[in-house]
């Protein structure tokens, strides 16, 4: 199991000058702490208008921050949006490979292509032809990367051979991942042979069920890049604090806050009717989640909020279905004071990370063991 | 936080066309056969926030909802009913806050006020459809063009793919005078759907208990289906003055 933190980057009303600043500064001296600790990556969306819950709309400038700040971390995105209206296939290309040179090859490329009408109506593209172009995307980015010239005549874009530059250090060229949120995405995850990207807060048998489609499926993938990437990783909430009460409250509220804020955007398919959104997606789910089923504390299942031992109970829970990794999202609208995030990060170090073969030799750092 | 309404409901009361419910409880309606043109658009959202109580959030983008549905069949006979809603959240669920309703039927305008708290007025209420376009128009009893939109390039899709969400009905309660806001949850049951562009023609924001609030300003989405429709007896209810957490009320099962 590895640990990752995860950022939405979400600034609360009012909006004066320096709030903005001050989140992100607050992202980025968890992220360095995060590093020291032994986590293993940094995620950051991509979203745009997205009014106080995500204000991360050009994660490759916060991500080479982040890797100007870290030594270990890998650096994901988590997602870069692949619909021709945000980005163009040649400049995710581009930034993605001058992100994993900078980084000194810690890049993950996340794939996705947006889920709510605030993004997609904003851009003007059409809710049919997002995962056809998200395909299309996928297949050619490899090729891109690695291919010293490359020209391509396609559905939604083309382009003559021209010589992509710069190209990616990691070779054959970074992990490639898939945003799974609408069921059956990580069916496509596994069959390009990506990595899936859990990005909702589904529950813990919702979630087996996925990792057993995914490492079935991709046993036998016709992968679309060079390698194959069979990873689960999943996304979750973290406060970890030693005073169970605390950890409970603060963590409640950082989890309901967040679901709140989330609830309040127009889902694609709310506004737009598509087959290309069998469901709600990210939405429903998370008001599913606020409403769900939770403990006596009031902590719904598998989410990593409380004192060490539920944290490590939630975490091992995952493990024990076949995840890989958990993505933390740490903080919502500043709900959780920056000094109880960063000693949130230390506690679970300490008295979580060492349960996991793959974090402990990290986590000594932190001053943890068994 | 998420932005909340900001409506002066006593004031927007005084001068608003809204309905007088009898009590919360009423028995379902099946509505075999309805016709349902749906269009949006995007409307100014600081705007909106202005018709809306404290109980709901605009969602972001605000949108608005042009609903007309032909209903050939009901308990007080055929009739045909305009719409328009402002989409919003009451917590974290999505509904359309019903700014008021034409019905081109006394006797079903009345009920429906009467049971479910539809903000009803009498008018000239028109649904068709033709082979390239659905029309939806709507003329006042005094004769004022109201709405007219419109449908174009009919294209198919399936039922499963169209979200339609439950309505609020800010009205007055028989029973204690009080201003309350009446949740709607109708089920639908499709057998046709189609999705085309949609076309605002014509809206008078004024005839709609909009003032001069509800701009639309960019085009979402039209669609078109036909859906068995069954108006449930009404469980939620909410205080206007009240955010939905702590002003709601299940008045039943």
């Amino acid at each position: 199991m590895k640990f990752g933190i995860f950022y939405e980057i979400s600034v609360p009303r009012p909006w004066d000058p320096g709030v903005e600043k001050r989140v992100f500064d607050n992202c980025l001296e968890q992220v360095a702490l995060a590093d020291e600790l032994g986590f293993d990556s940094v995620w950051a969306v991509e979203h745009h208008f997205l009014e106080e819950y995500s204000h991360c709309s050009a994660p490759e400038l916060f991500l080479t921050a982040c890797a100007m700040r870290t030594k270990k971390m890998r650096v994901g995105h988590g997602i870069v949006v692949c619909v021709p209206e945000f980005n163009h296939p040649i400049k995710i290309a581009e930034r993605t490979a001058t992100l994993d040179i900078l980084s000194g090859g810690r890049l993950e490329v996340g794939t996705g292509r947006s889920a709510t009408w605030n993004e997609l109506g904003g851009f003007r593209a059409n809710p049919d032809e997002t995962k056809r172009t998200w395909d299309e995307f996928v297949r050619c980015l490899p090729k891109m990367w690695t291919q010293e010239r490359f020209g391509y005549q396609g559905r939604s874009w083309s382009m003559p051979v021209r010589t992509i530059l710069p190209k990616p250090i990691q070779k054959p060229h970074p992990p490639m991942w898939v945003a799974v949120t609408s069921p059956g995405t990580e069916i496509d995850a596994a069959e390009r042979g990506l990595g899936s990207l859990g990005l909702t807060f589904g529950s813990v048998k919702e979630q087996e069920t996925k990792v057993e489609n995914y490492r079935r499926i991709i046993a036998n993938c016709e992968p679309v890049g060079e390698i194959v990437n069979n990873q689960v990783s999943t996304v979750n909430f973290l406060f970890c604090h030693e005073d169970t009460e605390k950890g409970n409250k603060l963590g409640r509220r950082m989890l309901g806050t967040f679901n709140f804020l989330a609830a309040q955007l127009l889902a694609a398919r709310e506004a737009y009717p598509t087959k290309s959104y069998p469901s709600l997606g990210l939405l429903p789910s998370l008001r599913k989640e606020a409403s769900g089923p939770a403990d006596p504390a009031g902590v719904p299942e598998g989410i990593a909020i409380g004192d060490p031992e539920r944290v490590l109970r939630a975490c091992k829970r995952w493990e024990s279905v076949g995840v890989d990794r958990i993505n933390f999202l740490l903080n919502a609208m500043e709900t959780i004071p920056q000094e109880e995030v960063l000693n949130s990060l230390r506690t679970f170090a300490k008295h979580v990370m060492p349960h996991f073969q793959d974090s402990s030799s990290h986590a000594a750092a932190a001053g943890g063991g068994r | 936080m998420p932005i909340s309404g900001t409506m002066d409901v006593a004031a927007f009361a005084a001068g608003a066309h809204l309905a007088e419910i009898h009590g919360f409880k009423t028995e379902d309606w099946t509505l075999k056969g309805a016709q349902i043109l749906n269009v949006y658009y995007e409307v100014d959202i600081d705007l909106a926030q202005r018709l809306m109580p404290v109980t709901v959030h605009p969602v972001i983008p605000a949108y608005a909802m042009f609903n007309v549905t032909h209903y050939p069949e009901s308990p007080v006979g055929p009739f045909t009913i305009a719409d328009v809603r402002l989409g919003c959240r009451a917590g974290v669920r999505p509904r359309g806050l019903t700014l008021a309703s034409y019905v081109d039927s006394e006797a079903a305008a009345r009920e429906l006020a009467q049971r479910w708290g539809f903000p009803t007025r009498v008018g000239k209420v028109a649904l068709r459809a033709f082979h390239d376009r659905v029309v939806g128009r709507v003329v006042t009893a005094e004769g004022r063009l109201a709405l007219e939109v419109e449908m174009l390039d009919r294209d198919f899709i399936s039922g499963g793919d169209v979200q339609y969400v439950s309505s609020m009905h800010l009205c007055r309660n028989r029973e204690d005078g009080k201003l309350t806001i009446v949740q709607c949850d109708p089920e639908w049951t499709f057998s046709k759907a189609e999705r085309g562009r949609p076309n605002l023609v014509s809206f008078d924001s004024a005839l709609w208990n909009g003032g001069d609030k509800v701009r639309p300003n960019w085009p979402i989405s039209a669609s078109y289906a036909i859906a068995d429709v069954t108006l449930s007896k009404i469980r939620y209810v909410s205080d206007p003055n009240q955010d939905a957490f702590r002003g709601t009320t299940q008045v039943a099962a």
